[in-house]
């Protein structure tokens, strides 16, 4: 038996408490780490950067908190909040709730993309400072491909353009995977360690490299909640409302696919964000993407500062995989609200 | 005056040609029931009359506007459907479904305003739906269900209606209920109906106007008593078929060889 449609309460209640989450994970992405300082003292240097108080950190403190933590806090609150949304807005596109960021080939171009930057270098010592721009460049030719195989665009339907972006996933992968076994195993190592995705080489830079990016899409994202409420009724029946959707169509894959190519860009391939928050936050307020959307935004970000606290301190000094710990706290969490919210119907 | 034209239609899917030079004039405010054995090609003809058909020649004309030249939301405000079989989103309650119909005047960028709350809550008192406003759409009934989606096209303030088999899957009452409200909207607003129906008894109780198709293509036209009693509708449904009038009103039934 299914839920009812949630409550303005519900859901009003859930958005009070992922804010609650999100400012919990951010001040536990600035606290947390190998070097001890005091959470009050962290609160009270952000507080003294917008006049008021004044900080109480060390020269070396304040360093570790501005210049290591904060700009991986806030790269991963962006990455987060821009694989959940794209993620949402991908499974009410495409009215298939396994869709994810990665659907059209995002994933497969910018893994070649960094394939051929690591590899190129030869002796791959370590991941080129052009890897991100071959791993953007080679994200939007995969989807650009898969745009123009699955019908011609507009004129596709969602099932042409999915199957057309498995394709291009599956031939890109391939190459991918004959230049890594042509390549060291250095190489090979570097590749993978990219591939499983990382905040570990976030700095200032890359946070403003993405900002914008980010910002915009993540906007038209959430502003697209309404029109894809409307296509859920089918793209016959959505089209006799009224809605223009190849070109809703259009906009909402270039934002989704473009804010993630960014990110992959900068952070390499981080999985399961982009398909559990969605789910997890349509469990909590409904199917409305009106709701989802903008919720899954905050979500987002906290779940992926939350995650990368964790990676980064359970097995300090090394690291665990993002992906990995992305993977083992969001499946439980999900498995739980779900059974919760069906046994509150029963 | 007439308010939908079908002029030289055909439509072709690959090389099979599924609507050949029909022609039909509608008249505002009447019932106009397409009727026809399966794949006559009723669905493709309701299909292209709401503009969701790429025609190979002749054009559809509604208001005076070939609905061709029209975008989506300019469509939407001349002609509804009510789809065959109606993709119910699980979740949805029926308001926000019934709302949907205001898409094509607020856009899907706005929020809907105070006018078109008002209309989505006067439809769903005509049609007996403000009890269920706050259910999720799937857990009504086929009857309800069908109700929604008759209000959900309502809600589109057209004056023009295409239904493809709205009574599929719904029992004789509620077949009944259905076409009634339809009758009355047609009274009392001034609607102009086109539907396609399986059920000839229905078909010609509830139509002014009866249009047989067989493989795309008109094979009678006129008004409903006229059409059930010609000889080319049971040619063509490829049966003995017999008119028995009960009570002033045509039922029509197989009769086996």
């Amino acid at each position: 038996m299914r839920a009812g449609p949630p409550t303005e309460q519900r859901v009003a209640f859930v958005t009070g408490v992922t804010v609650v989450g999100l400012v919990v994970a951010m001040v536990c992405g600035l606290v947390v780490g190998p070097t001890s300082i005091g959470t009050w003292r962290v609160v009270g240097d952000v507080f003294s950067h917008v006049g008021i108080g004044h900080s109480t950190l060390t020269g070396l403190q304040s360093t570790i908190i501005w210049q290591l933590r904060a700009p991986r806090m806030v790269l991963g609150l962006l990455a987060g909040a821009m694989l959940a949304v794209a993620g949402g807005t991908y499974q009410g596109v495409f009215r298939n709730p396994l869709a994810d960021p990665y659907l059209l080939g995002v994933a497969a171009g910018a893994g070649l993309g960094a394939t051929i930057a690591i590899v190129d270098v030869g002796s791959g010592v370590s991941t080129p400072t052009w890897t991100p721009l071959l791993a953007f460049g080679g994200a939007m030719i995969a989807v650009a491909c898969t745009w123009l195989i699955g019908g011609k665009g507009l004129r596709s339907n969602a099932a042409t353009l999915i199957l057309a972006g498995v394709a291009v996933s599956a031939l890109l992968t391939s190459a991918q995977t004959f230049l890594q076994q042509q390549s060291s195993a250095n190489s090979i190592t570097h590749v993978y360690l990219w591939l499983l995705g990382s905040l570990a080489s976030a700095d200032w830079q890359s946070v403003l490299l993405v900002v914008p990016y980010v910002a915009v899409c993540t906007f038209v994202c959430v502003l697209s909640g309404r029109a894809l409420d409307a296509m859920s009724v089918g793209e016959d029946e959505s089209r006799s409302l009224g809605v223009r959707v190849s070109q809703v169509r259009l906009i909402v894959i270039a934002a989704s696919s473009l804010g993630t190519a960014a990110i992959v860009s900068a952070v390499g391939l981080i999985g399961f964000v982009g398909i559990i928050v969605p789910h997890i936050v349509r469990l909590l307020v409904g199917t409305s993407y009106r709701r989802i959307l903008p919720i899954s935004v905050i979500f987002g970000a906290a779940f992926l500062v939350f995650c990368d606290t964790i990676a980064r301190t359970v097995m300090a000094p090394s690291e665990l995989p993002l992906g990995v710990v992305t993977a083992v706290i969001g499946a439980p969490v999900f498995v739980v609200i779900l059974s919760l919210r069906r046994g509150s119907v029963r | 005056m007439s308010w939908v034209e079908v002029d030289h239609l055909s439509v072709k899917a690959g090389a099979a040609t599924l609507l050949s030079d029909v022609t039909l004039s509608i008249e505002a405010g009447t019932w106009c029931t397409i009727i026809g054995p399966n794949g006559a090609g009723k669905t493709t003809l309701v299909e292209a009359v709401a503009g969701l058909r790429r025609v190979a020649s002749g054009s559809v004309q509604i208001a005076g506007q070939p609905i061709g030249d029209l975008n989506e939301r300019e469509r939407a405000r001349l002609v509804s459907l009510v789809p065959q079989h109606p993709q119910v989103p699980a979740g949805m309650t029926v308001r926000d479904y019934v709302a949907l119909g205001r898409v094509a005047y607020h856009g899907v960028l706005r929020a809907p305003n105070a006018g078109d709350h008002q209309v989505v809550e006067s439809v769903l008192e005509r049609l007996s739906l403000e009890s269920f406003a706050q259910r999720d759409v799937a857990t009504l009934s086929g009857g309800e269900r069908q109700r929604m989606v008759l209000a959900r096209a309502l809600a589109q303030s057209t004056m023009v209606i295409v239904l493809d088999e709205p009574t599929t899957g719904l029992d004789l009452r509620h077949q009944m209920e259905l076409l009634e409200l339809l009758k009355t909207e047609v009274a009392d607003c001034g609607l102009t109906i086109i539907a396609t129906l399986h059920d000839l008894t229905l078909a010609g109780q509830f139509a002014d106007r009866l249009v047989l198709l067989d493989q795309g293509v008109v094979v009678v036209d006129g008004p409903a008593r006229d059409v059930v009693r010609s000889r080319e509708l049971s040619e063509h449904y490829g049966m003995n078929l017999r008119v028995i009038d009960v009570d002033g009103s045509d039922v029509i039934v197989p009769v086996r060889h």
